[in-house]
């Protein structure tokens, strides 16, 4: 009653956080590092890329300042190849997050370790949590092919205000991995189709969360994964899957606490029976 | 369940088909004869914060009789059981009754009906998922204007009918569903001027 405010982060609320995602910015001018509350920026040197946070470059770019590299997941064929999961490999669930980063372990040649339990390890049990925001998931190095918790308002922010760096990147790129598939139009139709696949796997995960409601269907399967749900598409749905599992819940309360009582009952009678099994045996 | 629901409040006001065990002077007047008192075996339709009570009271008989026996309302009777059953998204379930889920679980939580607990659930998550098309559909490019007038339920088209039998769970159900999916629409299109 007091807010008017759903449960949950609002929509603006959490393209404000996707803000704090590092991005790999080109600087065209030299900019020393700046002091910020989450650390020190790296020092810009023009040719050389340095990750910073997205508030940040977005102000750079429009300061034309510098120029964004957008990640690998945003190139239309890893777009692509994410959709083809999504709807043909595995029509169930989402696709899933990007793996943890991992980094090859000096000591065994050959195999790599989750970094998070080598600091971890360095820390002594600090508390490192390689969660959302200290993920560099958007940055150029990114892996392709998975989406990152914050996809949407990254992949929207970039469209909005460095759609020349996204369509630039896209001729680029195809070029340098050699037949990618699509050979890349004029700048504004690659973002364009950046945008078209955007808007598919929007529409394809939102059809994915309605039939995960149909899931609770059946009694003990009360279960709805949400693995691999971006932040933007948990701040929609919210209250809808919340709703649903609450009715879910409501219908079967009764059932449930009839079962309880049955269990309990029969906890009581073995017992029982226990306590004259053994008066028997003496 | 908060003591001033008002949705609590009006399903404790549906009525369910009661019989009457016991001989009752005075209240002769519920079945149309106020000069006589209530005879054993009347059906009269009560409210059921009252048949609960009066089925619940023990009459300080021997035999432990109560008041009344009551059964299950029409409105999730058999018959409507067995069409959910068929398909859960072609019944209009306000027809039955507005708080259709609101009584059904008070209903279960009188009398123990295991198969109505597990039609009800598919019934239930069935037409959530159906809301939630709905609820996403409005607003859409067609409907922008009375989405933004904030008409829940101004949709056109084939979804109208199944909109208008939603009861009051799932319209609250869609209400949240429909201003998740209109507030994405807004900041996608807001995105640009910042």
């Amino acid at each position: 009653m007091a807010l008017p405010l759903p449960p949950g982060l609002t929509h603006a609320e959490v393209a404000f956080l996707a803000e704090m995602e590092l991005v790999t910015v080109v600087p065209r001018q030299r900019l020393e590092s700046i002091d910020l509350l989450s650390g020190k920026t790296p020092t810009l040197r023009p040719p050389h890329r340095a990750d910073l946070p997205l508030w940040l470059a977005l102000l750079l770019k429009k300061q034309r300042r510098a120029n964004i590299l957008p990640p690998a997941w945003l190139h239309p064929d890893s777009l692509r190849s994410i959709l083809l999961h999504e709807t043909k490999l595995d029509p169930e669930a989402f696709s899933p997050p990007p793996p943890a980063p991992a980094r090859a372990d000096p000591a065994r040649p050959g195999l790599a370790r989750r970094q998070q339990q080598q600091q971890e390890q360095r820390e002594s049990g600090g508390g490192v949590t390689l969660s959302a925001p200290f993920l560099a998931s958007c940055t150029a190095d990114a892996p392709a092919g998975y989406l990152p918790y914050h996809w949407l308002e990254v992949a929207e922010a970039m469209l909005a205000h460095a759609g020349d760096d996204v369509a630039a990147s896209l001729g680029s790129g195809s070029g340098g991995s050699g037949g990618g598939g699509s050979g890349s139009g004029s700048g504004s139709g690659a973002a364009g189709e950046v945008r078209g696949l955007l808007r598919d796997l929007v529409e394809v995960r939102a059809a994915k969360m309605r039939s995960s409601a149909a899931k609770l269907e059946g009694f003990g399967g009360g279960l709805m994964s949400l693995r691999g749900v971006g932040a933007m598409e948990l701040a929609e749905s919210r209250g809808f899957v919340l709703g649903v599992v609450d009715g879910v819940r409501k219908i079967g309360a009764s059932a449930e606490a009839a079962r309880r009582e049955e269990e309990e009952e029969r906890m009581g009678e073995g017992v029982d029976e226990g306590e004259s099994d053994e008066e028997m045996g003496f | 369940m908060s003591y001033y629901d008002i949705d609590s409040i009006l399903t404790d006001a549906e009525k369910i088909p009661c019989t009457f065990q016991l001989d009752i002077p005075d209240l002769g007047y519920l079945d149309n004869t106020p000069t006589q008192p209530l005879k054993a075996g009347t059906k009269i339709n009560l409210p059921l914060w009252l048949a609960e009570m009066l089925a619940i009271a023990n009459t300080g008989d021997i035999e432990g009789k109560s008041f009344v026996t009551f059964d299950l309302p029409p409105a999730i009777g058999n018959d409507v059981v067995q069409a959910l059953k068929a398909d859960p998204r072609a019944v209009p379930l306000r027809d039955q009754s507005a708080h259709f889920y609101g009584l059904a679980t008070h209903m279960m939580e009188l009398s123990e009906e295991k198969e109505l607990a597990a039609a009800l659930r598919k019934t239930f998550v069935t037409r959530a998922s159906e809301i939630a098309l709905h609820a996403r559909k409005v607003g859409g490019v067609g409907h922008k204007v009375k989405a933004d007038e904030g008409s829940n339920l101004g949709v056109g088209g084939a979804g109208e009918e199944f909109l208008r039998g939603l009861d009051e769970w799932e319209r609250k159900l869609f209400r949240k569903a429909h201003e998740g999916a209109k507030a994405g629409k807004e900041w996608m299109e807001g995105i640009k001027k910042h």
